[in-house]
């Protein structure tokens, strides 16, 4: 048997290809094209498109509401609606440890977990406990109708104050 | 250069790590394609050799494989359906308008699991038909010929649980009429009928009833006794290969 | 072996010594025992990659179906309201044009039971293991045998007016006739064959044409109150 009839053998010049290597070449590169376009669609179809879980963008109502120098827990929505001297912000009352509801101590001016003993202050700084991070600053606006408005899905870097 | 991939798939399969997982090692041999069927857990079900006759095409038309074909596309695109569906009333029916409207390939894997669905039922009835003619269900295979009976049977659950599912009006009155004609046996029919649908109206506790049937009991029914009959058709002496025209050694 | 025709066989329990294999053949056993020896071949790769390439044929196949035809979602199902017609899926439409004739009990537990058995019961009937055509034996006694069954039998359906399966029994009645007709010897071809059938044939092909045209019917030529209908009218 000459060399040319054993499978994946070379041919007898370098440029040429036999039948049987170019088939194997377009057998393996379309199987590879196939794989990669079902993993694209099978990711795209694993992601869900459409989320029926409650909007982010949290109505916190007037301004008027809120006593000066507050901070207002509201339990269904984990936020605290804070108002200083200066001006309202809005802090994300889920503990960054373990994701607990933290809640407001006014007696101590602290806000507190129940999990694991985190406590962070009214800027949302931790002074103590194992969270890892401060107590995120939400996005806060007022809309046309004078609405204070918080969205949940953006933190804010900067700390910035609404002011009224 | 095609000789260096050559090279390369080699080496790969020559690596350690390889081997320790795949056994069959390299080269063309007679030695390593009986591994890789004797040595893999899902192929040594088959037989490492098989008669020449039994291959061709005009043998059995490969209905059984067919078969099998569509009863694998149908577990996977059902266990896909399965992440977006709620077996609830009516939850369903909006759940289906999502895969129809809403989820990305969410109307081709439907599409795929009905058409799917539909040719399995033809595939299965086309090989039983096929396997009588051929007569390979004489002894020494009658048993395998009711096993297949049987997943004839599975089947056609299998495709009538299924159709409730969508939870629409052609669903809802196919399976009110069939729970009917259920309870038409006499002294049971309707014990049966309660039963099937865990209640006496097809609602909330029928789909729940008709959901786990479809995708738990009867999947799990089918892969027995998919088994049990590729393992007999190996042990009654491989399939049927018909009477040979040649080398009969006369009555 | 001095004597090869008489022979004792014994049970040996030495472990020792190479097993014989010893086929007693009788008659009415499997027919492949004629075959002493046959050419095989690898499963990897011939049975791996023709079943492989079958089955990758079929997924094209229903791929492209898939993405060309909509499975179909109808209204929000409805308690209160019936559609007509109310049509059972498409496997299940032979057994509804049934029902139009015979009871629930007959059309729907009956025949269905007695298909199930009559399937599963089929190989272990005192078979014909040769496949010995019906009419080359006895013709004279089984062609009485067979017009009696057959006459009774499309009675029965007339009395009930299932013209819709005394039609196909009728068909396939003719083509039996046929068959008792011709001369296996001396014919050729499509009738010779005809000829050569056996009787578990005839009932199976009597079956497969009874579901076909019942599903037939049930799926095209039935439409509200399962009234007749012209599918091209329609």
């Amino acid at each position: 048997m000459s060399d040319e009839t054993k499978p994946g053998a070379a041919p007898d010049s370098p440029e040429e290809m036999s039948r049987r290597q170019f088939f194997m070449k377009m057998g393996v590169g379309s199987v590879a094209v196939a794989a990669l376009g079902t993993a694209v669609f099978g990711y795209q179809y694993l992601s869900p498109n459409v989320l029926y879980e409650p909007s982010p963008i949290v109505d916190a109502g007037k301004p008027d509401q809120y006593p000066p120098d507050s901070v207002t827990l509201d339990p269904q929505t984990a936020i605290y609606v804070v108002r200083t001297a200066e001006g309202f912000f809005a802090l994300s009352a889920i503990c960054t440890h373990l994701g607990c509801l933290t809640a407001y101590k006014p007696d101590l001016g602290i806000i507190a977990c129940p999990c694991h003993g985190s406590k962070f202050n009214k800027d949302g700084v931790k002074i103590a406990g194992p969270a890892p991070k401060p107590l995120p600053w939400l996005r806060m606006w007022l809309n046309e109708d004078g609405n204070l408005l918080v969205d949940r899905s953006s933190a804010i870097a900067i700390k910035q104050l609404v002011r009224v | 250069m095609a000789n260096g991939a050559a090279n390369f798939v080699d080496q790969v399969r020559e690596n350690r790590i390889w081997r320790s997982i795949f056994r069959s090692g390299t080269g063309d041999s007679n030695l390593r394609r009986a591994l890789f069927v004797q040595q893999n857990v899902f192929l040594h079900l088959f037989s490492v050799k098989a008669r020449r006759r039994t291959i061709a095409f005009s043998a059995t038309w490969y209905l059984g494989a067919l078969t099998f074909g569509t009863f694998l596309i149908l577990v996977i695109t059902g266990i896909l359906l399965m992440l977006y569906y709620h077996p609830s009333v009516p939850q369903a029916y909006s759940d289906m308008k999502d895969l129809q409207y809403v989820v990305s390939s969410g109307v081709f894997l439907r599409n795929l699991h009905r058409w799917s669905a539909h040719a399995m039922v033809f595939l299965v009835f086309a090989h039983m038909f096929k396997v009588f003619y051929r007569g390979a269900y004489r002894p020494p295979r009658e048993f395998n010929w009711v096993i297949g009976v049987v997943l004839l049977l599975v089947t056609l659950l299998l495709s009538y649980t299924g159709y409730l599912l969508p939870w629409d009006q052609l669903a809802y009155w196919a399976v009110t009429v069939g729970s009917n004609i259920a309870s038409a046996v006499p002294l049971m029919g309707h014990k049966i009928r309660f039963l099937l649908l865990g209640g006496t109206a097809v609602n909330a506790n029928a789909l729940l009833r008709f959901y786990v049937l479809h995708c738990v009991i009867l999947p799990f029914a089918a892969v027995l006794f998919i088994a049990v009959h590729f393992w007999r058709i190996r042990k009654d002496g491989g399939i049927y290969a018909g009477e040979a025209s040649s080398e009969v050694t006369g009555k | 072996m001095s004597d090869s025709k008489d022979f004792v066989a014994v049970v040996d329990s030495d472990a020792k010594k190479t097993p014989k294999r010893i086929a007693f053949i009788t008659r009415r056993t499997s027919p492949q025992v004629r075959v002493r020896d046959e050419e095989r071949v690898m499963t990897y790769p011939e049975v791996f990659f023709r079943t492989a390439a079958a089955i990758e044929v079929l997924a094209i196949g229903l791929v492209v179906t898939s993405l060309l035809w909509n499975a179909p979602l109808e209204q929000l199902a409805d308690p209160m309201h019936t559609p007509n017609p109310a049509k059972a899926p498409w496997y299940f439409l032979g057994l509804q044009e049934l029902l139009h004739y015979f009871p629930p009990v007959v059309a729907g537990v009956l025949i269905p039971g007695l298909v199930v058995m009559a399937l599963i019961v089929i190989p272990y009937f005192n078979i014909n293991i040769q496949g010995e055509g019906l009419w080359l034996r006895n013709k004279a006694k089984r062609l009485r045998t067979f017009a009696v069954v057959v006459i009774v039998f499309c009675v029965f359906l007339a009395i009930f007016e299932v013209w819709v399966a005394l039609v196909p029994t009728l068909i396939v009645a003719a083509f039996m006739l046929l068959a008792a007709q011709t001369d296996p010897q001396i014919a050729t071809g499509y009738r010779a064959s005809l000829a050569r059938k056996p009787l578990s044939f005839w009932i199976m092909t009597w079956f497969l044409f009874e579901l076909v045209v019942l599903t037939a019917i049930g799926t095209f030529f039935r439409g509200p109150g399962w009234s007749w209908v012209l599918p091209w009218r329609a």
